[in-house]
């Protein structure tokens, strides 16, 4: 019974990661920009529904909008205001991860200094769990993640299959110098894959605070396992995202079983680790190693 | 006044080879590692270990820390040679993570959370060496022959196939170069030498706990490296010497309360890097615009 309360846990866990990780994979992959301050986008999407729905009593229809608007706003802003900026005179990698890294470090200690460092969250009718069968607890929250994730990832794929800024997307990625080269502008492009990439955390966002709560590092653990399922996955490729997101959520919780629960990060990364070993291209990607 | 004048410099001298040997890395190398305080822990701990168990003498201690952290240090040149930048920094990333849990939970040899207390002053020659004027000197010349170690490499032939391997590692591979070993022994060199910054600061101290080693640490020592100016030789130095200083100038604004200086001090250097990398990715001390 434990093992399958672990599970379910699991994929709980789960279908959050693969939300974010598909985020974080969709800029990187298309953009190339290695946007470590994806976790922050999270994190303040995450701390604005607290403010509004737990502190100032707002509705939860306009705490989420306000929390959806904050991550979008921000992702688009960076990468507008920020990153635009740095690879305007010179675009090496290590120059924007750099820059991106400083941002992710000032958003945690500002979050940190206005909510305070302890642990918050959001106490909701859903958030209660219900025992199912005997020793088998569930709460509401469990299916509305696995509902949104199906939701986001099927209206992802349309996006991308379906529209023309879909198509662009995707070309961005293969090509950056033949999308200039047939009229379209890479950086506005850019611009969209950092609000849909933003926007994709924000459900993820809600769930956590609902669910386990919040800290201001929640943006930096966030963003480690993001990362960790993008390369697991394969980079550039959604459905590798979402699928390592899931495996990274249910590895981290299946450890549970055997492991003391300080265990569960590590666990992470080793998986990482050997993927790195073994195989750097991931489970979809192509061969990336130098 | 004079205590605290000296604790500080003993602290900038640390900090500096750590900052040093990790600029080798970043910007000589071009591998962006995350996981230099893990080096730095493996050091101090096990200095301490062989200091309270086996022998208190520095040549002895020393030389087993940089050993201990040298093996580890394979582990992250392992996937250093096989992926590029972004890969690993994740693979850093994660040895940053696993290794702060491995020195919280593996009780026996690191005291878990608690750390480790009493460990036995630096022994040099048979002195024990607790003036803290003295330790200042002994850390000062360990600072002074990690500048020349790492100078003297740099200039070598070593430190030209790093750099060309920076620059382009084919270019380099095409050449003849031996990259794949040029690499890992960059790796190895640099936390062997950030051992002994560990080792110091465990003698220094007497007590280590994990606090010491994490993430933030890591990220601090970085923020050094970059906002001093990475691949350059004094930029490292003054960017130890300005973060380390950082906390002390803040507490002298009366108007900030002092229990959010921590989170000021890592804002401000946050925003340091940002804006650094937007109008000067050179850091303070570098030239180039195109430092990398």
């Amino acid at each position: 019974m434990l093992l399958l309360q672990l599970l379910i846990n699991g994929i709980q866990l789960g279908a959050l990661y693969a939300l974010t990780a598909a985020g974080f994979s969709l800029i990187f992959g298309s953009t190339r920009v290695f946007h470590f301050a994806h976790g922050s986008a999270f994190a303040i999407a995450a701390y604005l529904f607290y403010f509004f729905y737990a502190v100032a009593g707002a509705g939860w229809p306009v705490a989420a909008l306000a929390a959806t608007v904050a991550a979008v706003v921000f992702g688009v802003a960076v990468d507008r205001f920020i990153y635009a900026p740095i690879q305007r005179h010179e675009g090496s990698f290590f120059t924007v991860f750099v820059a991106s890294f400083g941002i992710a470090i000032v958003v945690q200690n500002l979050i940190g200094m206005i909510f305070g460092r302890g642990f918050v969250s959001v106490p909701t009718a859903l958030s209660r769990s219900i025992e199912i069968t005997p020793g088998l607890y569930v709460s509401p929250l469990a299916g509305i993640a696995i509902l949104c994730a199906v939701a986001f990832f099927v209206g992802l794929h349309l996006f991308l299959t379906r529209t023309h800024v879909g198509f662009a997307l995707r070309a961005l990625a293969e090509n950056p110098e033949l999308v200039r080269t047939y009229g379209l502008s890479p950086r506005l492009l850019s611009s969209y894959a950092f609000a849909l990439g933003s926007l994709l955390v924000v459900p993820s966002a809600l769930l956590t605070s609902a669910s386990t709560g919040l800290n201001p590092a929640v943006g930096s653990d966030i963003m480690l396992v993001s990362l960790a399922a993008t390369i697991v996955g394969g980079v550039g490729s959604l459905r590798g995202a979402a699928c390592a997101g899931l495996l990274l959520g249910l590895g981290q919780n299946l450890a549970l079983w055997r492991l003391v629960s300080q265990w569960s990060d590590a666990v992470t990364f080793v998986v990482l680790f050997l993927f790195i070993l073994f195989r750097p291209s991931g489970f979809f990607g192509r061969a990336v190693t130098s | 006044m004079f205590a605290y004048s000296l604790n500080l410099a003993t602290l900038i001298c640390i900090n500096a080879v750590l900052a040093i040997t990790l600029n080798f890395i970043i910007g000589y190398a071009g591998i962006f590692s995350v996981a230099h305080a893990i080096f730095f822990g493996v050091g101090a701990y096990t200095a301490a270990n062989v200091a309270l168990y086996v022998n208190g003498s520095m040549f002895v201690a020393v030389p087993i820390a940089m050993a201990a952290a040298a093996a580890l240090s394979l582990a992250l040149a392992l996937p250093a040679l096989r992926v590029r930048g972004e890969y690993f920094i994740a693979a850093s990333l994660g040895l940053q993570v696993i290794g702060v849990t491995v020195f919280s939970e593996w009780k026996s040899a690191t005291g878990g959370i608690g750390g480790l207390i009493g460990i036995p002053p630096a022994n040099l020659f048979g002195r024990d060496i607790v003036d803290p004027v003295e330790f200042l000197v002994l850390a000062a010349t360990c600072l002074a022959l990690t500048v020349l170690v790492i100078g003297v490499l740099v200039r070598s032939s070593f430190g030209r196939n790093l750099k060309a391997i920076r620059d382009s590692e084919s270019a380099a591979l095409a050449a003849g170069k031996n990259v794949a070993l040029i690499k890992t022994l960059s790796v190895v060199l640099s936390s062997s030498l950030a051992a002994v910054a560990g080792a110091l600061y465990a003698f220094y101290l007497s007590f280590i706990n994990v606090e010491s080693f994490t993430l933030d640490t890591s990220v601090l020592l970085t923020a050094m490296v970059i906002i001093g100016g990475t691949g350059t030789r004094l930029g490292p130095l003054v960017g130890a010497a300005l973060l380390m200083l950082l906390p002390g100038l803040l507490s002298y604004l009366w108007f900030l309360p002092p229990t959010e200086i921590g989170s000021i001090q890592q804002i401000i250097y946050g925003a340091a890097m940002v804006l650094l990398m937007i109008f000067r990715p050179g850091g303070i001390v570098g030239s180039r615009a195109g430092a990398r």
